[in-house]
């Protein structure tokens, strides 16, 4: 064979002693590494894709992959090999994008992003190198690691305490994502060039657009398994091999799928996916409510969950801001979100709101006794108080100057047929109550929100004019 | 190739390691264990007798050193003269071209009227508008809507979200996608965040873009869900291991929710470094008047992406510097970078200039303290708000401005003291030793400094809750 194109002339990695050692791998003598290496170049090759690749090199001895491969590379975290491939995939879906990986790195600390990348199934290669042991560190346990198997941090040899041997690629061809996984060996002739093949079809089944895949390759590290490359090779065939058993885990016939528009950059469709308009709505405030306050209108709407207090705040801010006012709303709920008390702050400023929380509102809307018992006395002197009478039987004693509207929100909107308009009725009281703004401001905001359901409009305005008709009512 | 014209093996012992492994692979016996030591490698290389050889290969394949045994095509032994390595093999070790950048584009929008949405809204438009198609997550209240927003609207675009794993792998996949020279965000909150440092500290490392917007929430720990700046101290000092800086943004309202967005994404492509937007919980939440910009962007290529095509073949992206020389030597280029940022202080200032008190405070804070200014002003005390927006390179030069002339100093913040120790720091960085003792309006836990406090404070009527 000779060897691949891809491989650089010289490996910078020893740039210091290049004359030398440009042409020697890092690898110490007979490991699986360079191997592997050499086939997965002579794939790329032969592919014909070393413009289009990516090589992501993991944490490991396998670190310096890029001094090697003549392709575009990237160097990841410890484990993170897998998701940074896919940050490159979904990036230029045209790349050809290969993660490669030791034991420690794949099958330990990165276990969650190599399942659930290889469970996402996205076209991506990951060439899984298992020595069962960590070379890079020194020796200590892999999660491959073999039962009996001493290593630095399983001095005694690995037993029940410490796990049993991983079987990375069954437990990934048990998944559904992948598409062909396949286990294969560098120990004998045989073994290399099932080894070179797997790691070809793997790639190209990415370059066709067709899954994932996942080669496990079982490797020598003679160094750490403190054997002469020869012996390393007899023990992966005799010793490894018996528990992670070659050949192909899983070979799925797929049509190619990941085929990917280029991104859209147009502005309109971005507009009307954000609903921005250039329409510009009436306007019919003749000027700030300034008998309310000069400046800044503070509001508390509160409620239960579903009692709608959040949309009648967003509506109230969103009228105030089609009048040109500034406006802000800040929702709360409680850890009782899924139903239980939930409160909105509502500012409604002339330029601008310059503390948008309302802890001592001018205006409180309460939708339950709770609510109406938690805010009422946080109402300022001389403010408003309206409360679904409905609900509340008997309220609480408030400051005398607080203007207070007792209105049957949910009676008003039950007689309507829908129980859910009680808090338009409210915003119809509140309109009534305090002058807030113009009717028409309000209507048009309830109707700019019911724009896709145009059926629900005329009720809509009903439960509205009842709100001013029973503060009306009140006044005489 | 019939078998008749492959080529037989060739060894420089050199670049032999003398495992064996073509030994064994040798049904001809042709290659045996040399009993000499090269002196050149210290190891024993094999040696070749091809009397009997038949040209299999099958040595060649099993020689784990790609340049160990090669074929031995004609004029091959003179590419192992060994004297002049840059003379044999040319500077550059690739024919890739020399990448170059393919620049964006700013595209005209039409002209809208302001949209009412909430914080996190307003920053996952405005990443839209600064060209961001590319976008991971793993949920996290209160962020978790500007994902959801992201999940709706990206597929119409035919960009990409993806739900991650975890935070750690969402960080990862931004690694990815900005090595590949492209715009990428995420969401978080307080605890996601700092699940992401190791991939920030790699990011900075290996000098890539992506915006971080982290809805800060209480802690330590689990916390609760609600507003804390918690994460000043994080942002500002603790991006992961190793000597990392990255420019920090604080928003005030729902429409800087916007603007800072695409202020972090051309701040991040300009200084190739990860830039942080810290909202809080309240601010996320917050729906207020937005108007949108008149310009877009559509990116390009920078040239020293990873892309996966020919023209940035070429590029590495790695944060590994191996020697100590040349990793104190990356340092102190990230650090001449970080100093280069600090034109990106910024700040506002509201009737600082003849104030006798001065109220230091951003995010929602920063509002609620603003409201206290003009409410103090009503009462004839003559107050003013220094408000950072940038908290890392904190903008100590407009402090300085602020605070001239004035008797009080009050740091109001929803944490234990982070912001103040911002401010601290800063002074005393930039010389200032004469200043007014600093006193503070502090509340955790999710509650927010209420106005009345600020106001409690400044008035001396009684103690603020610590
Ligand atoms: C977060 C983190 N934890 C630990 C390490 C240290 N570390 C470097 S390499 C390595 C083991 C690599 O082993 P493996 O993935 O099996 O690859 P090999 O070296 O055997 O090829 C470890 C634990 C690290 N770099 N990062
Ligand atoms: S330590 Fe093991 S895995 Fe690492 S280079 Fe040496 S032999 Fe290979
Ligand atoms: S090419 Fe075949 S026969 Fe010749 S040395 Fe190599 S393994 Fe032996
Ligand atoms: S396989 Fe290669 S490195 Fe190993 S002994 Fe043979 S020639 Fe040398």
């Amino acid at each position: 064979m000779s060897k691949a194109s891809v491989f650089y002339d010289k490996f910078e990695r020893h740039s210091h002693g290049e004359g030398l050692k440009g042409h020697a791998t890092h690898y110490c003598p007979g490991c699986g590494h360079g191997l592997a290496h050499k086939y997965l170049a002579e794939a790329i090759d032969e592919l014909g894709i070393q413009d289009r690749t990516v090589a992501i090199s993991p944490v490991g001895c396998s670190v310096f992959l890029y001094y090697y491969f003549d392709v575009g590379n990237s160097q990841a975290a410890h484990g993170r090999a897998p998701v940074v491939a896919l940050g490159h995939k979904f990036a230029n879906p045209e790349s050809v994008v290969i993660s490669y990986q030791g034991d420690g790195d794949l099958a330990s600390i990165g276990l969650a992003e190599t399942i659930a990348t290889a469970q996402l199934g996205a076209p991506i290669t990951v060439i899984f190198i298992n020595n069962a042991i960590y070379g890079m560190t020194g020796g200590q346990m892999a999660p491959t690691t073999l039962m009996g198997q001493s290593s630095s941090t399983s001095p005694a040899g690995r037993n029940e305490y410490n796990g049993q041997p991983m079987k990375m690629a069954e437990i990934i061809a048990g998944l559904d994502g992948p598409v062909y996984v396949e286990r294969v060996a560098l120990f004998d002739a045989k073994q290399r060039i099932k080894a070179k093949k797997a790691i070809q079809k793997a790639i190209k089944l990415q370059v066709e657009g067709r899954g994932y895949s996942f080669i496990e390759v079982l490797a020598e590290c003679p160094t750490h398994l403190k054997m002469d490359p020869e012996a390393t090779a007899k023990w992966v065939k005799e010793c490894m091999e018996p528990v992670y058993p070659l050949g192909v885990k899983k070979d799925i016939t797929v049509e190619p799928w990941f085929k990917r528009n280029p991104p859209c950059f147009k502005g309109e469709k971005l507009l009307s996916l954000a609903g921005a308009t250039s329409e510009h709505s009436d306007r019919f405030c003749k000027g700030f409510p300034t008998h309310l306050d000069a400046q800044d209108i503070s509001l508390k709407l509160a409620g239960s969950g579903g009692d709608g207090a959040q949309t009648a705040a967003m509506l109230i801010a969103r009228a105030a801001i089609s009048e040109g006012f500034d406006a802000t709303h800040i929702p709360s709920y409680g850890p009782e979100s899924r139903g239980g008390t939930s409160y909105a702050d509502v500012h409604v400023a002339k330029d601008e709101v310059l503390n948008p929380g309302s802890p001592d509102p001018q205006v409180l809307i309460a939708f339950n006794t709770p609510s109406l018992v938690k805010f009422g006395p946080t109402v300022r002197k001389g403010g408003f108080v309206i409360y679904d009478s409905s609900v509340v039987t008997e309220a609480p004693v408030l400051d005398p100057s607080i203007k207070v509207f007792p209105v049957p929100f949910t009676g008003i909107a039950t007689d309507l047929g829908k129980a859910v308009v009680k808090n338009i009725v409210a915003l119809g009281a509140l309109q009534a109550a305090t002058g807030i703004f113009p009717k028409d401001t309000l209507l048009t905001a309830i109707r700019v929100a019911l724009k896709d359901k145009c059926a629900l409009i005329p009720l809509n305005e009903e439960a509205f004019a009842w709100g001013i008709k029973s503060v009306e009512a009140l006044d005489k | 190739m019939a078998l008749k014209e492959r080529p037989k093996p060739f060894l420089l012992p050199e670049y032999c390691k003398g495992c064996g492994r073509c030994l064994d692979a040798c049904a001809k016996d042709c290659i045996t264990l040399s009993d000499q030591i090269n002196p050149l490698t210290g190891l024993v290389p094999v040696e070749l007798d091809l009397a009997n050889c038949n040209a299999c290969g099958l040595c060649m394949d099993a020689c784990p050193e790609p340049y160990g045994l090669r074929p031995a095509h004609e004029g091959e032994i003179q590419d192992f003269e060994l004297e002049d390595p840059a003379k044999l093999f040319g500077v550059k070790p690739s024919d890739a071209p020399e990448p170059i950048d393919l620049p964006s584009e700013v595209l005209p929008l039409p002209r809208t009227e302001p949209l009412v949405i909430k914080g996190t809204y307003a920053s996952a438009l405005g990443a839209l508008l600064a060209g961001c198609r590319h976008v991971y997550g793993y949920p996290i209240t209160p962020s978790t809507e500007g994902a959801e927003l992201m999940a709706k609207f990206l597929p119409k675009l035919d960009g990409t979200f993806i739900q991650a794993v975890s935070e750690v792998a969402t960080v990862n996949m931004m690694y990815g996608t900005a090595g590949a020279g492209l715009p990428t965000m995420t969401f978080t909150s307080s605890p996601g965040f700092s699940l992401m440092l190791e991939g920030v500290s790699y990011m900075i490392g290996a000098e890539l873009p992506g915006v971080f917007v982290d809805v800060m929430r209480g802690g330590p720990g689990l916390g609760n869900i609600a507003p804390e700046q918690s994460d000043i101290k994080l942002a500002c000092h603790g991006l992961g291991h190793g000597n990392t800086h990255a420019i920090t943004l604080a928003p005030a309202t729902p429409q800087e929710m916007l603007d800072l967005t695409m202020l972090a994404f051309e701040l991040s492509f300009k200084y190739r470094n990860p830039v942080i937007l810290l909202g809080d919980g309240y601010l996320g939440q917050m729906t207020g008047k937005v108007q949108l910009p008149e310009t877009m962007i559509k990116p390009g290529i920078p040239k020293w992406a990873v892309y996966g095509d020919a023209m940035h073949r070429r590029n590495v992206i790695t944060s590994i510097f191996l020697t100590e020389t040349d990793l104190e030597a990356h340092n102190v280029h990230l650090n001449a970078k970080y100093e280069a940022m600090k034109v990106e202080a910024r700040s506002e200032s509201f009737l600082c200039d003849d104030a006798e008190v001065i109220l230091i405070a951003c995010n929602t804070p920063a509002r609620t303290a603003k409201g206290a200014v003009q409410d103090l002003r009503n009462q004839g005390v003559k107050a003013g708000l220094f408000r950072p927006i940038t908290l890392w390179p904190f903008p100590v030069e407009e402090l300085k401005k602020a605070i001239h002339g004035a008797q009080r100093i009050v740091v109001v913040e929803a944490s234990a003291g982070q912001l103040e120790d911002e401010v601290r720091l800063a002074l005393s960085k930039a010389g200032v030793r004469q200043f007014p003792e600093i006193e503070s309006v502090r509340r955790m836990g999710g509650i927010l400094p209420q106005q009345s406090e600020i106001m409690t404070r400044v008035l001396g009527q009684k103690e603020v809750l610590a």
